[in-house]
């Protein structure tokens, strides 16, 4: 090292008298209304900000782009573009804000909301929110639209709250392709400039009918790599950042760095092939739930970056559970295992495959392999490419299978995972589960439309794959954001509400 | 990805260590490699479980029973450094063996039937410019990250700089009085070749070797730094950085120690390479 | 010299033909379906539906024979319009291009940088073989190859960007955004260029002219840089070129690092995504530079015989 940084130094010299003006973090404080704030995000737009790819959240997040409904802290349906709502039969109306302008000057209109919605209904692949329902709309009134279903739909003011349902003035859809997200959102952001997946350029929208935008322009840094976005906050780069590892949260903090951690809508799950031995026998399950030890693996494993998961759904949403899992206990699931026919004559092997697209998996599939081997189950671990492990996995033709699920369909409501996942012809039945108990309780939750008493069941049927052993739900990642020269982050756990927006620099 | 790493092949002209310390340097590389191969070799048998994790004993530094501490997940870093050579070095070495066999045949095959010998190594010439990583790319979309892209990546045009630098060698040597006379005391030419030519040709080429090497070693570990090569949990010294990235404050070792093994190994190697190499005026 | 460009020229094309053929089968081969698996690279936790992928199939031609989608693609890429990237949903020519420049720039600076740096170090060392000067740069240089990106890169961060506070650790838009990147990128050919330089000056100062014009009185560095480095600059100039492909679509490491929207971390992101028309027109583009300058660097080597023309101009 040392010879070659030697080498360097009068190059180096150079460039840093080159680049001497190069912005240093303000240190400040109380807020700065002029101020202009840089920020680091995970996730670079894959999709060119598509309404029908995850990319549509990204504009609603940006504080861009606007919604009919959004969603308050308990999950439910809250209002935004539109204020009120009502349900008719297979059709629901709502009402519409009024004296809202989009980013072009152009007023808010039952007719753009059509012109919105139909594109993004129409598209190839129309998103989650919205397939498969028969969604239809039309202009009701001066001031309402009225959405219309194959079957009366229960939870369509939730549904309208997703990103992938974001509203631009009509103009952005007059070139027939995909619409020009540029300068036509509704939100206290205006989206002035993007580079490709590098970055973009916000600015105050003055004319937001809202609380204005804390910062006058934002430059965001779409950076994918989690140790450059540290880098990013404690070389002052950025003043905002999520995303961080676990591990470097403490070298941030010291920076003076703000961390705020938060439940995040996700689920690892070590999934287990029920259709075949050895996972057919629930004694098994339940010996591998026993000697599994999830608050290590959340506290130790991923150094904090996870809550360890005592069920499907987690903290992030108000049915989830609260109470954390036990450790492990390697005398009953020794036991266990005894009891099925397994022991020291008769060891069991399994295969666990996992892939690497998310760098927790590996980590976790190892710390698994040896939790198992205390109760003396062998495991072979095998990380490979996803699309190539799919087939297989769905097939039933596997033994364990290390995943990682949002538990939310772009939606604050979990009846689409439910069903997909866990009923006896669910499109993703990876575990292989059917119960008729179970598929009669979706049934029913797909004809309930109060909002509490879906959730509910969804906590019932959360219940019941946990009574029947469906896999070892293992922890659920958190959420991270740090601050370092600005101030009015607020955490939505849900993925719902904007981000930059309420972001104010204090430098 | 380091760039266009084969063209290393292209200077092989690499000796710039003066005799004074040449000695030293010699004895030193040699000694290094001794060390390096012992401890490959019979480490993994001293230290057989790379990936056994302790969650009791996370991230720990050096101790009697963890010379070189742990990592993460508790995981012995001695044994996944010794683990992780043994697949680093020993994937790079099976690819310069095989990537140089093919290569001087290439080489000696073009030298010897003239008009083909010289289109054969124009097309040599092309595909020796496409950088390595592409390859690595690529394969991985085709055959899944993993042992398999890895090695279609180190290997699939590798072989060039060998073909073209035996290519020029041969035709060099060819020239000269004692293959004249050899050829005038009725050897063919495969004796002429083999016996006469190769013999010289043996120097330069192993210099050329080295230095393949360590850019073999440089792209296998590059490659699985990026998640396109060899997937964790398996040691291997580019994924152990990548794993370990996130400790570089917390626990600098777990980066430190395949970082500075890849750096040693690659430089070793270099040394040894002009060890070898008699054609520069030192 | 133009017949012999000419000449080298003639296998490009087929060799292009070949690569374009690899590229675009060779991602067909895994069996995974490709509707399929853009469909999951759009939305990471939806269930892609048959129906869904059937009509995605059918609109992006996938249902057809091999050898009637290659032949489309190959009419694409002739006319220059790539259409959409499966994934991306922006034109693909645009895309990479864009992302071409940005790597081209860092591989040019690096270039600059190596060349500013190595051939005068290259130059000083060959003086007196065997000084402290010399047993340095035989030092650095073996580290200059042996230090990987991966290794350099976050110290360098650490350095300037988190300890110093000089420099950006992350980012693309400003000159300061160059440098760190400029710099990690340029250690492998300034060592390279280095050693190279440093030999044959050393070779050329052994000679009988350079002897011959110390002899009549010319000044020591006179002699050093007239003599020594002048031929050694073509050989530099087709390292450069040798380089410049790796540089341009290989720079992975540094422009994931960094966050540089250049050509080397898109094909990664395309990838990662599966978005083969980004895969297959970035490979492409990079192998046609790599072959051209291959085939120029080869040309100007044969016809610049540099030791000749130098030796003929002190006589």
């Amino acid at each position: 090292m040392l010879p070659t940084l030697r080498r360097r130094l009068p190059v180096v010299a150079l460039a840093l008298v080159l680049a001497g003006c190069g912005a240093a973090p303000g240190g400040g404080d109380g807020p700065d209304l002029d101020g202009e704030l840089a920020v680091a995000l995970q996730f670079p737009p894959r999709s060119d900000y598509a309404f029908d790819a995850d990319d549509g959240a990204r504009l609603q997040s940006l504080g861009a782009v606007e919604t009919l409904t959004t969603v308050d802290d308990e999950a439910r349906p809250a209002p935004l573009l539109a204020t009120q709502w009502e349900q008719d039969g297979d059709a629901w109306r709502f009402t519409l804000r009024p004296d809202v302008t989009f980013h072009d000057g152009t007023p808010l209109t039952p007719d753009a909301v059509v012109t919105a919605l139909s594109y993004v209904a129409g598209v190839e692949a129309p998103p989650r929110a919205i397939a498969d329902i028969g969604f239809a709309i039309e202009a009701d009134g001066p001031d309402a639209v009225r959405i219309t279903t194959t079957e009366p739909d229960p939870v369509m003011p939730l549904r309208l709250s997703s990103g992938n349902l974001g509203i631009l003035a009509p103009a952005a859809y007059a070139g027939g392709g995909a619409p020009d997200y540029l300068r036509s959102g509704t939100g206290p952001l205006v989206l002035t400039e993007v580079d490709g997946a590098a970055s973009a350029q916000l600015t105050r929208f003055d004319g937001y009918w809202g609380e204005p935008a804390g910062a006058a322009r934002v430059t965001v840094r779409y950076v994918e790599d989690p140790q450059a976005r540290a880098l990013a906050v404690q070389a002052g780069d950025v003043q905002f950042a999520e995303g961080l590892p676990g591990a470097q949260l403490e070298q941030v903090r010291s920076a003076g760095a703000e961390v705020i951690e938060y439940a995040g809508a996700r689920t690892v799950p070590l999934q287990l092939n029920q259709s075949a031995e050895p996972f057919s026998d629930v004694r098994v399950r339940r010996a591998v739930t026993a000697a599994i030890d999830r608050p290590v693996l959340a506290g130790q494993v991923l150094a904090g970056g996870a809550a360890p998961a005592a069920d499907l759904f987690g903290t992030a949403v108000p049915w989830g559970a609260t109470a954390p899992p036990p450790g492990a206990d390697v005398e009953q699931a020794r036991r266990l295992l005894t009891e099925a026919g397994y022991g020291p004559e008769n060891p069991l092997t399994v295969r666990l495959w996992t892939f690497p697209n998310r760098p927790e998996l590996p980590t976790l599939a190892n710390a698994i392999q040896a939790m198992l081997a205390e109760a003396g189950v062998r495991v072979e671990v095998t990380v490979g490419s996803y699309e190539a492990q799919e087939p297989d996995v769905l097939a039933g033709d596997y033994d364990m299978f290390l995943n990682s699920r949002s538990y939310l369909s772009d939606f604050p409501d979990a009846a689409s995972t439910l069903t997909s996942d866990y009923t006896c012809d669910g499109s993703y039945a990876i575990d292989q589960y059917c119960d008729p108990d179970y598929d009669a309780l979706i049934a029913e939750l797909n004809r309930t439309a109060d909002p509490e008493q879906r959730q509910r069941m969804f906590t019932e049927a959360a219940g019941l794959l946990t009574e029947d052993a469906v896999g070892v739900m293992l922890v659920h990642p958190l959420n991270t954001a740090v601050l370092r020269g600005a101030t009015g982050f607020v955490p939505d756990p849900l993925q719902i509400r904007p981000v930059l927006p309420q972001l104010t620099p204090t430098g | 990805m380091r760039a266009g790493r084969r063209a290393a092949g292209a200077a092989p002209r690499t000796a710039v260590t003066p005799p004074a310390v040449a000695g030293t340097v010699r004895i030193g590389t040699a000694a290094a490699i001794v060390v390096v191969a012992l401890v490959l070799l019979i480490g993994p048998l001293l230290l057989p479980e790379p990936d056994r994790a302790d969650f009791a004993d996370l991230l720990a530094g050096p101790s009697s029973s963890h010379p070189l501490g742990t990592d993460q997940l508790g995981r012995d870093v001695l044994a996944r450094l010794v683990h992780g050579g043994r697949l680093t070095i020993g994937l790079s070495l099976f690819a310069v063996l095989a990537t140089g066999v093919a290569g001087v045949a290439v080489g000696m095959l073009a030298a010897a039937t003239g008009g083909p010998g010289r289109l054969l190594m124009r097309l040599v010439d092309v595909l020796a410019a496409i950088p390595v990583v592409l390859f690595g790319l690529v394969a991985a979309v085709a055959l899944g990250p993993g042992t398999a892209s890895l090695l279609v990546a180190v290997t699939a045009i590798a072989w060039t700089p060998f073909a073209r630098q035996t290519f020029l060698l041969v035709r060099a040597e060819r020239g000269r009085d004692y293959v004249t006379a050899a050829v005038a005391l009725g050897a063919g030419p495969v004796r002429v070749l083999v016996h006469h030519v190769g013999r010289n040709l043996v120097p330069p080429l192993a210099a050329h070797a080295c230095v393949r090497f360590a850019s073999t070693l440089l792209t296998v570990s590059g490659l699985s730094f990026l998640g396109l090569g060899i997937q964790p949990p398996t040691a291997e010294w580019g994924a152990m950085v990548a794993e370990g990235r996130e400790y570089l404050f917390t626990a600098p070792h777990v980066v430190l120690v395949p970082s500075v093994a890849v750096v040693l190994t690659a430089g070793t190697a270099l040394s040894w390479g002009r060890r070898w190499d008699r054609t520069g005026p030192w | 010299m133009i017949r012999l460009l000419l000449r080298r020229l003639l296998v490009v094309p087929p060799v292009l033909l070949a690569a374009s053929v690899l590229v675009f089968v060779l991602p067909r081969t895994t069996g995974v379906d490709p509707a399929r698996a853009l469909l999951r690279a759009r939305t990471a936790d939806a269930v892609p539906d048959p129906a869904t992928e059937a009509r995605v199939r059918a609109e992006l031609g996938l249902d057809d024979g091999v050898v009637e989608q290659y032949l489309r693609w190959v009419g694409t890429v002739l006319r220059g319009d790539l259409g959409l990237g499966y994934v991306s949903r922006t034109p693909v020519a645009e895309q990479v291009g864009d992302a071409a420049a940005v790597s081209g720039l860092l591989a040019l600076l690096a270039l600059a940088v190596a060349a500013a740096a190595g051939i005068p170090a290259g130059v000083y060392a060959a003086r007196r073989p065997g000084g402290l000067l010399d047993r340095f740069l035989g030092g650095a240089t073996v580290a200059g190859v042996a230090v990987p990106e991966f290794v350099l890169a976050p110290w360098l961060v650490l350095v300037f960007a988190v300890g110093l506070g000089a420099l950006p650790a992350v980012g693309w838009g400003g000159p300061e955004h160059l440098v760190l990147p400029v710099l990690t990128l340029a250690a492998y050919p300034g060592a390279l260029a280095a050693q190279l330089v440093r030999v044959e000056t050393a070779g050329a100062l052994a000679r009988p002219h350079a002897r011959a014009a110390r002899a009549r009185g010319l000044g020591e560095q006179a002699v050093l840089w007239r003599h020594g480095a002048r031929l050694a600059t073509t050989s530099v100039t087709a390292l450069s070129g040798m380089l410049v492909a790796g540089l341009l679509g290989g720079s992975v490491v540094v422009e994931v690092v960094f966050g540089i929207p250049g050509l080397g971390r898109t094909l990664h992101q395309a990838v990662t995504a599966q978005d083969l028309p980004v895969i297959q027109a970035g490979t492409l583009l990079v192998v046609t530079v790599a072959v051209l300058a291959g085939v120029l660097v080869e040309v100007l080597a044969v016809s610049l015989d540099p030791v000749q023309r130098t030796a003929e101009g002190v006589r």
